[in-house]
């Protein structure tokens, strides 16, 4: 694979990459500091940054389905971004605790389901393959001794640990972080070395990460555009409209409405004009109505800014025609580049 | 091609056939004369509804307890039992998408990702021509249950999907309360519509009359009630309700509703038995809903199934778990009714949950070629 460590920042591969780290686009600050600045020196920086591992914790929270009425509540949980960018807590201990939650317990109720799911989640074994395992897990769940992927067990939280402790916890952890990240299966060999690496010193993730990225797989990355999560979704809007982050609580209830349909499209769209239309208008990041002196050349800074690309010359003729029409500014524009198929990909 | 969803001149023996159906229904007051009467008039249009009634429950406690499913009773007293329905125990989430796609599936409980099999959605949208919006899914479990929408299946897919709602993550007081905080969808000018028009055309796009539609549904919806709904079992009762006024308000063809909240089982079993009762109850204003329409009355079949049981006994917790593999976690009951079923019939024999897939795909004139399961002639009318 060849390097993409030397790659200079552009509004295509900066936003991507904030997505990829931070779960965002890059605010504007963030765009003015990092714009043409090598890929490496960004990530460098992110990888040490409690956003970065807010975003992760997320993925990870997402990935056992800890969302709505389950999303854990616990200190414990809360604080592992913290912990994590200061490098108090490894990625194992930070799956240890959330396995070991309140809310995984509630969301996976009853011996059969919890054995099943750490057995899954965290091991990615395939149950009705293992179906022994599984009995002897569920046995120790409610408080028998065995063994279990060969470590001795007797309580429902020795379940977790022998996952944990199992050699197929780290190769599935970094085999999905890697397709999670970079969008294709790991090289084998290359990912042999990684699994022993994160076993030897789980304190490594950070580091794997930061290869990951510098590996040409991030540069090939780049050109595959996939869609936008909602949770991605609601804060990129936050980003673009406002230029903010949008509160944890006002992002949920988007996230969750979003969620529950297989396509949001027309949720999306709805969301955006009553945000463009609503009490927050005023604090929309748009130049006024008749200030721009250089349509073209605002039009032709607004597409790689919300699509991550340059317009054609086409879309340019069309959308600075637009721009001078009667009843149409800036937030014509952006409502139909915001509601556009293109910005629903990253 | 042609499909059972076109309308379409009937035979006399069809038409015959047809008004003994309705006839027979009619007497039961399972279905309306008003209802009956449009039946025979020869309207041949087919619609099904699928209940996955599902989170694990019981036979015992349903068939097994008739004062707590009046609904699911009437229904199989004026159609087809099938007591000794085969499930497998894969989890709630591959169990529950086997019924729609007529293979055992293997997935993981919490995975959030598509099958590999095309579900019965697909079939109908890609084999029988259905459009979007004839084609439903109402569910109960969050994100996860998205997934049903569609396969990964390269010759199907997520063009073929269904639309999934999930009534709880949108119709909840929180987000009607967001949005009420924004006001009103301001209506564009004539102007700025036409220009928005032009920047779409310009960007390859072309407007959606389904996502218009949707987009109304959800804003009508949200006034409803349904957001009001709360306490055990709330999303599944939000599932069936947004079901019923999907399905009284589109028509679709197709509808699945896939319910979850039995799961309380675990830790509390007269929980449990009060959700499988609520959820009767609102099966029943759901069908009662369609019999009050005398289109949908003539034209709409249900089946009812849960996608597994669960544990003979109870566990520690005085729940009830599923892993036992007993004949109570396995055996489950289905129940067919309306026009496209038998009436009055029990089955002795054996059926398989995957069964479903391919008979509700024959209903609508087509296979379901990559099922395992086999068609159910024994259940049609």
């Amino acid at each position: 694979m060849d390097s993409s460590s030397a790659l200079k920042l552009d509004a295509r591969s900066l936003r991507a990459a904030f997505f990829d780290l931070d779960g965002r686009p890059p605010l504007a600050a963030e765009r003015e500091r990092w714009l043409g600045h090598e890929l490496s020196e960004l990530i460098g920086a992110r990888l040490g940054d409690e956003a970065f591992w807010s975003a992760w914790l997320e993925e990870q929270l997402y990935y056992f389905f800890l969302i709505n009425n389950f999303r854990p509540q616990s200190s414990r949980v809360l604080e592992l971004p913290q912990l994590l960018a200061k490098g108090a807590i490894d990625a194992q201990d930070a799956l240890w605790r959330i396995a070991l939650s309140p809310s995984f317990d509630q969301r996976n109720p009853g011996a059969d389901t919890f054995v099943t799911v750490v057995m899954e989640q965290l091991c990615g074994m395939v149950v009705q393959k293992n179906a022994r395992e599984l009995e002897i897990g569920k046995a120790g769940y409610d408080g028998r001794p065995g063994l279990f992927l060969g470590t001795r067990i007797g309580s429902q939280s020795d379940v977790v640990a022998a996952a944990i402790a199992d050699k197929r916890f780290a190769s599935h952890l970094i085999g999905r972080e890697y397709e999670r990240l970079m969008r294709g299966a790991p090289p084998k060999k290359e990912l042999r070395g990684w699994i022993s690496r994160f076993r030897k010193e789980p304190r490594e993730l950070a580091s794997i990460y930061a290869e990951w990225f510098a590996s040409g797989a991030w540069a090939e990355r780049l050109e595959l555009r996939r869609p936008l999560s909602n949770r991605a979704w609601v804060k990129s809007v936050f980003v673009d409209l406002f230029d903010r982050v949008p509160e944890a609580n006002e992002a949920r209830r988007m996230r969750d409405a979003l969620d529950g349909l297989s396509d949001p499209a027309p949720l999306r769209s709805l969301l955006v004009r009553l945000m463009m239309d609503g009490p927050d208008k005023e604090q929309l990041k748009l130049p006024a109505e008749g200030t721009i002196e250089d349509e073209s050349g605002w039009i032709r800074s607004v597409f790689p800014l919300l699509l991550g690309r340059e317009a054609t010359a086409e879309e340019a003729r069309v959308f600075v025609h637009t721009l001078r029409l009667k009843d149409c500014g800036p937030a014509t524009i952006y409502l139909a580049l915001l509601t556009s198929a293109a910005y629903q990909e990253d | 091609m042609e499909t059972s969803s076109q309308p379409k001149r009937l035979g006399r023996r069809a038409l015959l056939k047809a008004g003994v159906a309705a006839s027979a229904l009619a007497a039961t007051g399972v279905l309306p004369s008003a209802a009956a009467s449009l039946f025979q008039a020869g309207d041949e249009k087919r619609r099904v509804i699928l209940v996955a009634f599902a989170g694990g429950v019981r036979s015992r406690e349903t068939f097994g307890s008739p004062a707590n499913i009046p609904t699911l009773r009437g229904l199989a007293d004026g159609g087809v039992l099938a007591p000794r329905t085969r499930t497998a125990n894969l989890g709630h989430y591959g169990t529950a998408l086997s019924i729609f796609t007529g293979v055992s599936e293997a997935r993981g409980i919490r995975e959030n990702g598509r099958g590999p099999d095309p579900t019965l959605f697909e079939y109908l949208r890609r084999d029988a021509g259905m459009a979007a919006s004839d084609v439903w899914i109402s569910t109960s479990g969050g994100a996860q249950q998205t997934n049903y929408s569609a396969s990964s299946h390269a010759k199907y897919g997520q063009k073929f999907g269904a639309n999934v709602l999930d009534g709880d993550g949108i119709f909840n007081r929180e987000f009607k309360a967001l949005l009420a905080s924004y006001g009103e969808v301001r209506p564009r000018d004539a102007g700025e519509a036409e220009g928005l028009d032009a920047m779409r055309k310009a960007l390859g796009e072309t407007g959606s009359e389904q996502a218009a539609r949707v987009e109304k549904y959800i804003l009508d919806e949200l006034t409803r009630g349904t957001t009001d709904i709360s306490g055990p079992g709330a999303s599944d009762q939000k599932a069936i309700r947004v079901g019923r006024n999907l399905f009284t308000i589109f028509k679709p063809s197709f509808l699945g509703i896939v319910l979850q909240n039995a799961d309380i089982a675990h830790g509390d079993y007269n929980g449990y038995v009060e959700v499988v009762r609520r959820n009767d109850a609102a099966l029943g204003e759901l069908w009662a809903a369609v019999q009050a329409d005398a289109e949908l009355a003539a034209t709409t079949s249900i089946i009812v199934l849960p996608e597994f049981g669960r544990d003979r006994d109870l566990n520690s917790r005085r729940g009830l778990d599923h892993g036992d593999g007993s004949d109570d976690l396995r055996l489950v009951t289905t129940t067919f009714a309306g026009p496209a079923f038998k009436r009055g019939v029990e089955l002795d024999s054996e059926i398989d949950a995957i069964d479903i897939c391919p008979t509700v795909t024959s209903l609508f004139g087509t296979s379901a070629p990559f099922a395992r399961g086999k068609r159910l002639s024994k259940v049609l009318a």
